[in-house]
């Protein structure tokens, strides 16, 4: 059972959960308390055009500078960072869209918008977590 | 004529299922949630199972099969939640795209693989293990969700040209 001690790469995703995502739902939340606002913004609201793609592409660049610095082969690395960027790129490309569609008069769809950059968002996410899992396994690895 | 000749017609008349990025980004979500548990879980025994099913050959044709039912599901899903029918150029991707992409993603690992073979660094063993390791998550998400970005793009470049 489990190396509990080798959970950092939750940490490490925490540190773009929390300021990417509960940070300005708390200050959204503050924001309306201070000023007597009525209304509480969930996160759909608050990211409901697509927002979280560009957050997801951060993230994805990030992963890809660890595993450039990795000692993984030159194939894994280039393998990994196409795939990341590409889920990356397709993550922000809902926000970009959604933000041009709303600009012009084009018919936007917010339910839309907010559905496919959470489950892009997800699914970068979710890499991010295995990638670190096995960028921190190859490092024991390789310090054996 | 019948009343429901028109509901007939209208039935047979059906939209092709218009498939988008986010249903096989949940898809990818979801193996990656599922991989890593199991690394977190089993640390040892999860990755030398799949070790050793590559090292008997095995690994490549039960990724194909996962992926192609993992596909082909998502694909019916998405059609029958948008009461939709398949397309034929949806179904001619889906049913060849994974088994391409996980074929030419085990030629870059037996590359991977004999490119650290003729390293001469410690822990040799190791290395290949984490190497496969990686390769297989990788393959499975290349063919979960390659095969939706393209049939994505083709629907929209069809759109354009209509």
């Amino acid at each position: 059972m489990a190396g509990w001690t080798s959970t950092k790469w939750l940490l490490w995703i925490s540190l773009y959960v929390i300021p990417g995502i509960f940070l300005p739902w708390l200050i959204a939340r503050t924001w309306n308390h201070q000023h007597g606002s009525s209304s509480k913004f969930s996160f759909k609201q608050l990211f409901r055009r697509g927002e979280l793609g560009l957050l997801s592409l951060i993230l994805a660049s990030s992963v890809i500078w660890d595993l450039f610095q990795s000692q993984f082969m030159p194939h894994t690395i280039a393998l990994s960072s196409i795939i990341l960027a590409i889920i990356g790129i397709m993550a922000v490309n809902v926000w970009v869209e959604t933000y041009c569609r709303q600009h012009s008069g084009t018919d936007w769809h917010p339910e839309r918008a907010w559905r496919d950059s959470r489950s892009l968002a997800l699914s970068v996410f979710g890499m991010a977590a295995v990638m670190e899992i096995l960028l921190d396994r190859f490092a024991k690895v390789v310090a054996q | 004529m019948s009343a429901a000749a028109p509901a007939l017609a209208k039935k047979a008349e059906r939209r092709i299922v218009v498939v988008r990025l986010a249903d096989a980004a949940e898809a990818v979500a979801f193996v990656s949630a599922v991989f890593a548990v199991a690394l977190i879980v089993f640390p040892t025994s999860f990755p030398h199972l799949i070790v050793s099913s590559w090292q008997h050959g095995q690994l490549m044709a039960v990724m194909m099969a996962f992926t192609l039912v993992l596909d082909g599901c998502l694909y019916f899903r998405v059609a029958h939640l948008l009461s939709a029918r398949p397309g034929l150029v949806a179904a001619a991707c889906l049913g060849s795209m994974p088994l391409l992409v996980v074929g030419g993603l085990s030629i870059l690992l037996q590359a991977a693989v004999k490119h650290t073979l003729a390293l001469d660094l410690p822990n040799l063993q190791g290395r290949v293990g984490e190497e496969i390791l990686a390769h297989t998550y990788l393959a499975l998400v290349a063919a979960v969700f390659l095969p939706f970005l393209v049939i994505r793009l083709l629907q929209q470049f069809k759109t354009k040209n209509v």
